[in-house]
């Protein structure tokens, strides 16, 4: 009986044990029981955070280690340390600027433009009316499907020869245009796919978002006089607001991991002009094997996300959705 | 009388539904909306979804066909040579095998570890609960791509590299899930689990028979996503994995593009037909759970 009264509230995010315990950090044992049954706990624990010491904190160690090294992935040999070399190196490396500016236009102008579009759908589907799930199913459908599949139908539909797009241009007397093959359209290309493949998650965040804005609220402006659209801007965008920070930076995240759709639809070409920065630490650590600058590379880019997860985090706090520890 | 039942649907006119409207101007202004709405979500389907209507029919035409100008829409002949064609230029079959035992196999292991962790950092009392909790909520602001150099070298001295495990237990601790079930089992009323332990019930009695039955929606969600991330996983499984006996369905297909000079349309479509199918009949049957998990915070 007594363990029941002792029971500290675990969302509790602060020490708040019974007063005589104030010392106690939060989660530590407390009574017998939970000090025995504690060990088991141990063991819960065990495989999550052993798999990811091992897979995950100990690659990341080693990345920013093999940063100040001339690390060999091919050999595995020869770690001379050569201090900030690597990243010297890097800021003279014209692939490597043309890779960091391509994933700066990804956050530029894929992430504002899969917002905008997803918030531009989510209010289109926000009132019930028929056929309204099977328009929001369809859209998006794009964001579950692997992405090498659906690049591949990209990649036929924008092909010089029988795709789908450069025959309608044919069709009303256009010149062909090679969509993956020449700059600066290749880079279009996997920015508009881009888009096509975010839309659908932007789109049921916001619509999950404006379905918690109270009727009142619109009624009240309809009395008003407003219109849809002046609704749409006055009441349901400023009240989405902190949706819109979520998506801005899951999408900036995302905006860094960009790899297989690069793959799939242009090899970084032509001229690596359509690398991004992972597709550069690729090129680097498993077709040059210059651990070292790869390695330098991945340093640059872990900072930075780490500095948008940390207002990632913020925002989730605010919009409740995550609670802090 | 469609455009009539879609305004009365709509609660957000209430006055023109009782009024009918007489002259054409009128009754245009009035329907003129949801006109527009419809028709801006057709130009949005046919954007979005399209390319897969695309794709399934041209992988029903034959080489050729797909090539043809102009395009035809229909093919002139419904033909399943291409499907054939994936199974026989490639091992399609042992791709599907290698795809399902990881993305099974992956997705099992994600459940236990997370419910097991989730649970243990929600209920349990050990030393060092919340600094661990910390160190794993802090590896979550990493992205997972960005360490793979390291990892990859890692596997291939653990002899992993083109291996079941090497593809799937680097993939198995999921920190987003141990921290979703600890935000599910925090909120969770504790009397029933009590109340148990009262009753004499040890730590894995309560766990296995009480805590993962009241979780089973959490579980279905968070299975369905993990599902769908592991089997549309291409650059881990690309990275680890380089010959075509561990081939799975993604980098199975990113190869037969490779090989093929990619202008073998029909084949191309009937593989990424094939590589997509799995996640959209799952969408199907569960749409209504992983909508409203990811729109619930899971990615």
């Amino acid at each position: 009986m007594a363990i029941i009264e002792k029971r500290v509230p675990d969302s509790v995010a602060v020490t708040t044990g019974p007063p005589a315990r104030t010392t106690v950090r939060h989660g530590d044992p407390v009574t017998k029981a939970e000090r025995r049954e504690g060990r088991a706990g141990y063991l819960l624990i065990a495989p999550t955070t052993v798999l990811l010491f091992v897979f995950y904190l100990y690659p990341l160690a080693l990345t920013v280690y093999y940063s100040f090294t001339d690390w060999n992935p091919a050999t595995g040999d020869t770690k001379n340390l050569v201090g900030l070399a690597n990243y010297a190196d890097l800021f003279h490396d014209s692939e490597f600027l043309t890779a960091t500016g391509n994933t700066a236009l990804y956050v530029i102008i894929v992430v504002p433009c899969t917002i905008g579009l997803g918030v531009f759908f989510a209010a289109l589907l926000a009132t019930p009316f028929r056929g309204r799930g099977v328009y929001r199913a369809l859209i998006f459908v794009p964001h579950i499907a692997p992405i090498v599949g659906s690049a591949l139908i990209f990649s036929y539909l924008l092909s010089p020869l029988g795709g789908l797009i450069n025959s309608a241009l044919s069709a009303v007397g256009a010149p062909p245009i090679g969509f993956l093959n020449t700059q600066p359209w290749a880079l279009i290309t996997v920015m508009v796919f881009s888009i096509w493949e975010g839309v659908g998650f932007s789109m049921i965040i916001y619509s999950a978002a404006l379905a918690n804005i109270p009727d009142s609220y619109h009624e009240a402006a309809k009395l008003d006089g407003a219109g849809p659209i002046r609704r749409f801007f006055s009441i349901s965008l400023p009240l989405v607001g902190p949706t819109t920070g979520f998506l801005a930076i899951t999408g900036v995240i995302g905006a860094l991991q960009v790899f297989t759709q690069v793959y799939v639809l242009t090899r970084g070409g032509p001229l690596r002009s359509t690398e991004t920065v992972l597709y550069y630490i690729y090129q680097q650590g498993f077709v040059f094997f210059h651990g070292g600058s790869a390695s330098a590379a991945a340093v640059i880019l872990l900072t930075v996300g780490i500095v948008v997860s940390v207002l990632q985090l913020r925002v989730l706090a605010k919009r409740d959705t995550v609670e802090l520890v | 009388m469609t455009h009539a039942t879609a305004i009365a649907n709509t609660p957000a006119r209430p006055i023109k539904r009782r009024r009918r409207p007489r002259s054409f101007r009128v009754r245009a202004r009035a329907f003129a909306p949801v006109i527009a709405r419809h028709g801006l979500l057709i130009v949005g389907v046919i954007f979005f979804f399209g390319p897969f209507l695309w794709m399934l029919l041209t992988s029903f035409k034959s080489s050729s066909e797909a090539l043809s100008f102009p395009p035809t829409f229909l093919p002139a002949e419904w033909r399943f040579d291409s499907y054939a064609q994936v199974f026989t230029v490639a091992p399609f079959g042992l791709y599907y095998l290698n795809s399902g035992i990881v993305t099974i196999l992956a997705t099992l292991g994600q459940i236990v570890t997370s419910l097991a962790a989730g649970y243990a950092f929600s209920r349990m009392h050990f030393r060092g609960r919340t600094v661990i909790f910390v160190i794993l909520l802090a590896a979550l602001l990493v992205p997972f791509e960005v360490v793979f150099t390291p990892l990859v070298s890692l596997l291939s001295q653990l002899g992993w590299l083109n291996s079941y495990q090497g593809l799937i237990i680097p993939n198995v601790p999921s920190i987003l899930g141990a921290f979703l079930f600890r935000q599910f089992f925090v909120s969770f009323p504790s009397e029933i689990e009590d109340a148990s332990r009262i009753d004499g019930a040890g730590v894995w009695r309560r766990l296995w028979s009480i805590m993962t039955p009241m979780a089973a929606p959490m579980i279905g969600s968070f299975a369905i996503l993990s599902f769908v991330y592991n089997w549309n996983n291409f650059f881990f499984q690309f990275l680890v994995v380089t010959q075509s006996r561990y081939y799975t369905v993604q980098v199975g297909l990113a190869q037969l593009q490779a090989e093929n000079n990619s202008s073998d349309f029909s084949l191309l479509m009937a593989g990424s037909t094939l590589a997509i199918i799995p996640v959209f009949i799952v969408f199907l049957i569960f749409q209504k759970q992983i909508v409203s998990a990811m729109s619930g915070g899971l990615r």
